[in-house]
């Protein structure tokens, strides 16, 4: 009943003006990042980090929460317009909706792409209000073994979604848990690995390495395809009259596509969303392979499916509140946007766990309301105002663009510790990403291994000596054998006997 | 061929690099020094189960590319280069010369390497200049951060 109380103060600390102005930027920043091919909501959380150095820890979630939903959502902008997916999540899309956009259909296939994530993004937000407390109470019941049974299967979730490239899956998160591993030791007061440096004896902080993999890479990563024909396509695309009631679909088309997939697809996606470094494109993958099996017009996927798009967009944006359960309630971050929050968390003094709930609840509830309010208000209002805009807003010069994230990203490291090391680490990270991105590694399994490194050895070597070294506490404890088990069934399902592509 | 083999080199390049890096890895885990002992699982523990996936993973992958004829993304890395040594300069200089001239030198350096204002000198200082005030703006005066000066002037 308190969590209750304290999430309708949320909404209230959200009317403030200074709260609601930061969600508001924070939802324009994401809409322009996630629309941008290239340029991701995590990015932009990225570039936030250290500003949120010198911000309060309610607007600094506020703003994160609004880019995290609108990042997901401006994916399917360029995905329908230019058939180039503002962010992975919206492949799915960009098959349907540039179908769309080819036939003179475009503005409609934005409108139901806006209206899905509304719908998921919304039903999203609601299932994470209310199954908190119910998943803090459960958090409490798991004990150190179980924790470190969770936290295995997370780093082997995390793996195994790497579909066709596990081994590369196993090297960025291998090389994740040894970057954590710099530093003083879980256990003992023993520096590793610091290679009789003193600057390595502390370890390396989350900053450098989100701001190198995710900002500096890019930079890199642009200069290295130097792609014209983004722009090419952007020009002829803005040359596109759109007008804004196109873009409200007709109750004839809603009714076809039906309550049902929009339900369906939501609850997918906030399921997807809540295992660990799967994310968007999962969710969309997999409540789009949905409903094209169940759909009575399978026939029209592939050549402008509205049910695709609605399906689509319903699961990756619902997946942005499962995403916040595991992060919030073990630490353990759903995709690389809660990874990055998880930093926010970390740097203003917050401990994710069961307690947040009971401690600092006041200090959560503005961001999950600032989730709900994002997909159910700034969604269609950011389609109604900008719709037309959208396309031009986006043909934003690249080399504009890349140095103003080149300043922010370097200006933004220094700032945040005024440590001209850490901008030199974040450099040192962006130019590992950026061959690690060459060759087709996974650079958020490098994130979310360095992340969940330290908790799966603290775990692990706290349980052992609470058994006095016997292994097989690991099987005997009820908690730790249902996530093995878990596991188990994981990797029979996703390795031995894989998923078909559609 | 000769162009197929260079592609080819240059794919196991970061695996072998990455090799070469677990290796000083896995000698730097031999100098730990436990304050007491913990049993089998102790301080060396995880590293040395990391550097054996990695091994392990890295292996396959070396051995799947030298199977494979696979070709990488295609792409210039003259340009990641320069942005790379510009980016060096300008953490070096950052301290030295203050925000706002490292800035604008660094932000016009990037201007030139996306071919940004090609051709137009005096516009594209005009933005770097624009940029550089921009984000002075958002750091010192919106957020109140204090950032390096040239002789406490810029």
């Amino acid at each position: 009943m308190d969590f209750f109380l304290d999430l309708l103060q949320g909404f209230a600390t959200l009317a403030r003006p200074d709260v609601l102005a930061y969600m508001v930027l924070g939802f324009v920043i994401g809409t322009f990042f996630g629309a941008v091919p290239g340029l991701t909501s995590v990015l932009a959380i990225a570039l936030l980090l250290p500003i949120t150095y010198s911000m309060d820890v309610v607007p600094s979630l506020v703003m994160c929460a609004a880019i995290f939903m609108s990042g997901m959502y401006a994916g399917s902008i360029t995905a329908t317009t230019i058939n180039i997916p503002g962010a992975p999540s919206s492949m799915m899309t960009a098959i349907e909706g540039y179908a769309l956009m080819k036939k003179g259909e475009g503005a409609n296939a934005l409108g139901h792409a806006a209206l899905g994530s509304m719908i998921g993004g919304s039903l999203g937000a609601l299932l994470l209000m209310a199954l908190m407390p119910l998943a803090a109470k459960a958090s409490l019941l798991i004990q150190t073994p179980g924790k470190f049974a969770l936290v295995l299967f997370a780093l082997v979730v995390i793996v195994i979604v790497q579909r066709g490239a596990v081994a590369k899956g196993v090297v960025a998160t291998m090389l994740g848990v040894m970057i954590a591993t710099i530093g003083i030791d879980v256990m003992q007061p023993i520096p590793r690995f610091n290679f009789g440096t003193e600057m390595l004896v502390e370890g390396i902080d989350m900053m450098p390495i989100i701001i190198g993999t995710f900002a500096i890479s890019e930079v890199l990563y642009q200069a290295y395809h130097n792609r014209d024909d983004i722009h090419l396509s952007l020009s002829k695309a803005a040359s596109v009259t759109i007008r804004r009631r196109d873009f409200l679909p007709p109750l004839g088309q809603i009714r076809q596509i039906g309550l049902f997939t929009y339900l369906k697809s939501s609850l997918l996606g906030y399921g997807i969303g809540i295992l660990p470094g799967v994310g968007g494109s999962m969710a969309a993958f997999v409540a789009y392979a949905d409903a094209k099996r169940r759909s009575e017009r399978p026939d029209e996927y592939g050549h402008g499916s509205r049910e695709g798009i609605a399906a689509a967009e319903a699961a990756n944006n619902s997946m942005c509140g499962g995403a916040f359960v595991p992060m919030l309630m073990f630490g353990i971050p759903g995709d690389p946007t809660t990874a990055i929050v998880l930093g926010v968390l970390v740097i203003n003094g917050l401990q994710p766990g069961p307690r947040l709930l009971e401690t600092q609840a006041d200090l959560i509830a503005p961001m999950l309301a600032s989730l709900f309010i994002s997909a159910l208000v700034l969604i269609p209002l950011t389609l109604f105002l900008l719709g037309p805009w959208f396309v031009r807003i986006v043909s934003i010069p690249k080399g504009l663009l890349y140095a103003c994230i080149a300043v922010v990203a370097l200006v933004g490291s220094f700032v945040a510790t005024f440590s001209i090391f850490q901008m030199g680490l974040a450099l040192l990270f962006g130019i590992l990403a950026f061959f690690l991105r060459q060759q087709n590694y996974p650079t958020v399994s490098l994130l979310l291994g360095f992340i969940l490194g330290p908790d799966l050895e603290q775990y692990l070597r706290r349980s052992l000596s609470l058994s006095d070294g016997n292994p097989m506490v690991f099987l005997t404890s009820p908690d730790s054998l249902f996530f093995l088990a878990l596991m188990a069934m994981f990797l029979y399902f996703m390795v031995i006997r894989r998923p078909k592509e559609i | 061929m000769a162009v197929q083999q260079q592609r080819w080199r240059s794919r196991l390049l970061l695996p072998v690099f990455l090799f070469l890096l677990t290796t000083i890895y896995v000698a730097a885990t031999f100098q730990i020094t436990p304050q007491f002992s913990e049993g089998f699982v102790g301080p060396r523990f995880l590293p040395l189960l990391a550097a054996l996936l990695m091994y392990a993973a890295l292996a396959h992958i070396i051995w799947r590319d030298l199977a494979s004829d696979e070709t990488s993304e295609t792409g210039s890395f003259l340009q990641p280069v320069a942005v790379v040594l510009a980016t060096a300069v300008y953490i070096a200089v950052f301290k030295p010369l203050g925000y706002s001239l490292a800035t604008l030198l660094y932000v016009f350096f990037l201007f030139h390497i996306f071919h940004y204002q090609q051709g137009r000198p005096a516009r594209r200082l005009l933005y770097a200049v624009a940029v550089t005030a921009v984000f002075y703006g958002l750091f010192a005066l919106v957020f109140g951060i204090r950032l390096p000066t040239l002789l406490d002037v810029i």
